[in-house]
C-alpha cells in the first residue's frame, strides 16, 4: 500500500464509523429481533422463532407487495414523464438561471415529507382548498384513492429522479446533438438516438432512487390512501405500532430489505458494465 | 373552506402515525435490549412515598390532554418546574419507558395499567396522600386493572360511538350505521385494532373483548364486509369530520367537543352510543417504579383532582372526569346533546377493553392484519 492510499483510506473512518453505529448496529439488532417472540410490555423478547419469516409468507400478504410494487413503478414511470422534460430544459436551457432552477428544484425538500404530505391533504379534502377553489356542487373525490396514494410518492421523491438526470445532461457534451442533426436526424431521432442512450445512465440512477423509498412508503398511504391503499410499509409499521408484534415486523423489515437490495444489486452491475463499455 | 390542519394542534386521540416512524427508529436503537430485564423488584413499589415536593415533576401525557395553565400553576405554587414530554400511542409510551426513561407521571390506558401493574412497574399510591381522591366515583373502587385501586387514579374517561353529520344521515343507533348506503364513502372505521374486532365482537353479540378464534373471526368478517363502503382506517375523527371527508367516523366520546369547536355549524355533529354496546376505556394518572420525584408527582395528582382545577382542565380537554362535582362541568359542556356524556349508568352498562392476554393479542392481531391487507 502506498503513503497515498493509507491517507485516502482514512478519508473513509468518518463515514465508515456512521454507518457502523447508524446504521450496521442497528441492523444487527433488527435481525435479533426478527427472530423474537412479543413480550408482555409490548416490545419483544429474544429467542429463536424463524415463523417470523414463514408467517411473512402467507398469501394474505401477496396483494399487499403487489400493490406496493405497482405503485413504486407507476411513481417511477410519472417521475420520469414530468422530471425528465424538467432536467432537460434545466441543463440544456437554463443558462444563467440554471443553478437557480436547481436550487427551486430542491427547495420543497427543505420541508419534511411528512409536513408536505399533510399539506396535500389539507388541499385535496372534500372541502379543502382545491375543490372549494373549483366550487362544484359535489366535490371531486381526489383523497384516500390509490391516484392520491401515487400522487403523493411522486410528489416526495420527483428531485430522485430530477437530479440524477440533469447531471447526465449537464455532463453531456452538446456538440453531439449538433453532430446528431449534422447527420440529418429529426429534433426527436436525434433526442431518441443521441441524447437518451447518453442520459440512460442518469435515468437508471433516477429509477432506482425513486423506486426503493417508493416501494417501501408508508407515509403516502397513511395520510393520503384509503381503506384499500394497504402497502408494505404500512404492514411493517402495523406491526411496530399497532399490532405490537416487533418481531414480525422486524422479519418483514429484512425480507423488505433483501427485497430491494436484489435491485439495487442489478443497478450496480449495470451502472459498472456501462461505465466498462464507456471506457472501452 | 376548512381550517387549515395545522392550526389545530394534535388531540389526545389523533395520533400522527406517519410521525412514529421516526419515533421507532429512534426507539429502536434504545429498546434493543429486549424485556427480560423490564421486571422490577415489588417490594420496591411498595413503599409509602408521601406527597411532598421532591424535585422537579417529569411528566409525559398525550399532547393537549391537560391545560397548560393548570401546569403553571402547579409550577408556581410549589415552585417546582414541570418538564413536559409527549407519547402519541400507548405503544410509543411503553417503548420509552422499557429503554429507561424515568418519568414521575405518566397516563396509561386501564389496560395498560394492568400490564405495567402486573410488571411491578408502577408505584403504589397511598390514597392517605391524594385527599382529593375522595371525589372518583365509587365505581373505581375496584376497578379490574387496580383491584385494591392502589396503583392509579383515573384521570378521564372516553366511550366510543359513531361521530355522524346530522345533516346528512339518518342514524339508527347501531354499530352497522357506519356502513349506511347515504354515507357510502365517507365513513371510517378506528385504525386500531381494539376498537374495530371490539365492536365487530359487540355487533355479533359477543362480549366486547372476547378472544375465542370462531368470534374474532365473525368479528374480522363485519370489518370486511363494510371495507368496501369505506373511506379509509383513521384514528383521525377530529380531522376527517372537520374537512368534510367523513359523515359517519368510528370515534371517541370527547373529540366531538374538539370537532365542534372547529367547525362554523356545531350542532350539526353528533355522536351515538350504539345499541349492541358501549365500548369505555379509562386514562388513569400513574407512577412508574423508577420515578425519581414520586413526591412531586403525588402533590401533583392531588392537585389536578381540586375540584375546581379539575373543571378547568375538562373545559380545555374536552373528555369527562370521573369525579363528583369536576362531572357537572363536562354535562354542561354538552347540555344540548347528552349522548356525549359518560355516567355512572354508562359505566355499570357498558364494557371496559381489557388486557387480552399474550395468545388472545396474537388472535386478535392476525384478524386484524387481515382486515388491512385485504
Amino acid at each position: 500500500m502506498t503513503d497515498a492510499d493509507r491517507f485516502a483510506g482514512r478519508f473513509l473512518i468518518p463515514g465508515g464509523l456512521w454507518l457502523l453505529i447508524f446504521f450496521a448496529i442497528p441492523f444487527v439488532i433488527v435481525i435479533a429481533l426478527s427472530f423474537g417472540t412479543p413480550g408482555e410490555l409490548g416490545g419483544a423478547v429474544y429467542g429463536w422463532y424463524p415463523e417470523n419469516y414463514s408467517r411473512a409468507f402467507d398469501p394474505i400478504f401477496v396483494p399487499v407487495l403487489a400493490r406496493s410494487v405497482g405503485y413504486a413503478v407507476a411513481t417511477v414511470a410519472l417521475c420520469l414523464l414530468l422530471g425528465y422534460p424538467v432536467a432537460y430544459y434545466i441543463a440544456l436551457f437554463g443558462g444563467r438561471r440554471k443553478h437557480l432552477l436547481i436550487a427551486l428544484v430542491v427547495l420543497p425538500f427543505f420541508v419534511n415529507y411528512l409536513v408536505r404530505t399533510y399539506a396535500w391533504a389539507a388541499l385535496l379534502s372534500d372541502e379543502g382548498i382545491v375543490n372549494g377553489a373549483l366550487g362544484l356542487n359535489e366535490p371531486i373525490r381526489f383523497l384516500n384513492t390509490p391516484w392520491a396514494v401515487i400522487g403523493g410518492l411522486v410528489y416526495g421523491y420527483l428531485a430522485f429522479m430530477i437530479l440524477p438526470v440533469y447531471a447526465a445532461l449537464d455532463r453531456m457534451d452538446p456538440a453531439l446533438i449538433e453532430a446528431g442533426k449534422d447527420l440529418y436526424g429529426s429534433n426527436w431521432s436525434t433526442f431518441w438516438h443521441v441524447t437518451w442512450p447518453t442520459t440512460f445512465q442518469g435515468v437508471l440512477a433516477g429509477t432506482v432512487l425513486v423506486f426503493l423509498p417508493a416501494v417501501g412508503d408508508f407515509v403516502s398511504a397513511q395520510l393520503l390512501g384509503g381503506p384499500g391503499t394497504y402497502m408494505v410499509g404500512n404492514l411493517i409499521q402495523q406491526q411496530f405500532f399497532g399490532a405490537e408484534n416487533w418481531p414480525f415486523g422486524a422479519a418483514l423489515t429484512v425480507l423488505m430489505m433483501a427485497f430491494l437490495f436484489v435491485w439495487m444489486v442489478l443497478y450496480l452491475r449495470s451502472a459498472a458494465r456501462a461505465a466498462r463499455e464507456a471506457t472501452a | 373552506m376548512t381550517r387549515n390542519l395545522f392550526d389545530e394542534p394534535m388531540r389526545r386521540r389523533e395520533l400522527l402515525q406517519g410521525g412514529a416512524g421516526l419515533a421507532l427508529a429512534l426507539g429502536l436503537a434504545g429498546c434493543g435490549v429486549g424485556e427480560e430485564g423490564a421486571t422490577s423488584d415489588k417490594k420496591q413499589t411498595e413503599r409509602v412515598v408521601k406527597a411532598e415536593p421532591d424535585g422537579d415533576l417529569v411528566y409525559f401525557n398525550w399532547s393537549q390532554y391537560m391545560e397548560p395553565k393548570l401546569i403553571k400553576a402547579f409550577e408556581k405554587r410549589y415552585g417546582v418546574k414541570v418538564r413536559e414530554s409527549n407519547f402519541d400511542s400507548m405503544q410509543g409510551m411503553m417503548a420509552k419507558l422499557r429503554s429507561g426513561n424515568r418519568y414521575d407521571v405518566i397516563f396509561p390506558s386501564s389496560e395498560w395499567v394492568d400490564r405495567l401493574r402486573k410488571a411491578n412497574q408502577l408505584l403504589r399510591i397511598d390514597p392517605e396522600q391524594v385527599p382529593n381522591a375522595s371525589t372518583v366515583y365509587d365505581y373505581f373502587a375496584k376497578p379490574w386493572y387496580d383491584p385494591q385501586a392502589d396503583h392509579t387514579i383515573p384521570y378521564a374517561l372516553y366511550a366510543t360511538g359513531i361521530i355522524y353529520r346530522k345533516d346528512k344521515v339518518e342514524m339508527t343507533g347501531s354499530w352497522n350505521d357506519i356502513g349506511l348506503d347515504t354515507a357510502r364513502g365517507r365513513a371510517y372505521l378506528l385504525d386500531d385494532y381494539q376498537e374495530v374486532l371490539g365492536a365487530g365482537n359487540l355487533v355479533n353479540g359477543a362480549e366486547l373483548n372476547e378472544t375465542d378464534e370462531a368470534a374474532v373471526a365473525k368479528a374480522k368478517q363485519w370489518a370486511l364486509d363494510l371495507k368496501p363502503t369505506l373511506r379509509g382506517f383513521s384514528t383521525e375523527d377530529v380531522t376527517n369530520m372537520v374537512n368534510g371527508n367523513a359523515w359517519v367516523h368510528h370515534g371517541w366520546n370527547g373529540d366531538v367537543v374538539n370537532i365542534r369547536n372547529q367547525v362554523k355549524r356545531p350542532e350539526n355533529y353528533s355522536f351515538v352510543k350504539c345499541s349492541e354496546g358501549i365500548p369505555l376505556g379509562t386514562d388513569c394518572f400513574a407512577i412508574p417504579a423508577n420515578a425519581e420525584h414520586p413526591g412531586t408527582a403525588l402533590t401533583f395528582i392531588n392537585f389536578i383532582l381540586d375540584p375546581e382545577n379539575a373543571s378547568k382542565n375538562i373545559e380545555y380537554m374536552g373528555y369527562p372526569m370521573p369525579y363528583e362535582g369536576p362531572d357537572a362541568t363536562f354535562a354542561a359542556l354538552v347540555k344540548d346533546d347528552p349522548e356525549i356524556d359518560v355516567t355512572i349508568e354508562d359505566l355499570e352498562n357498558g364494557q371496559q377493553f381489557a388486557n387480552l392476554g399474550a395468545a388472545g393479542r396474537r388472535t386478535w392481531d392476525r384478524a386484524w392484519t387481515e382486515i388491512k391487507a385485504a
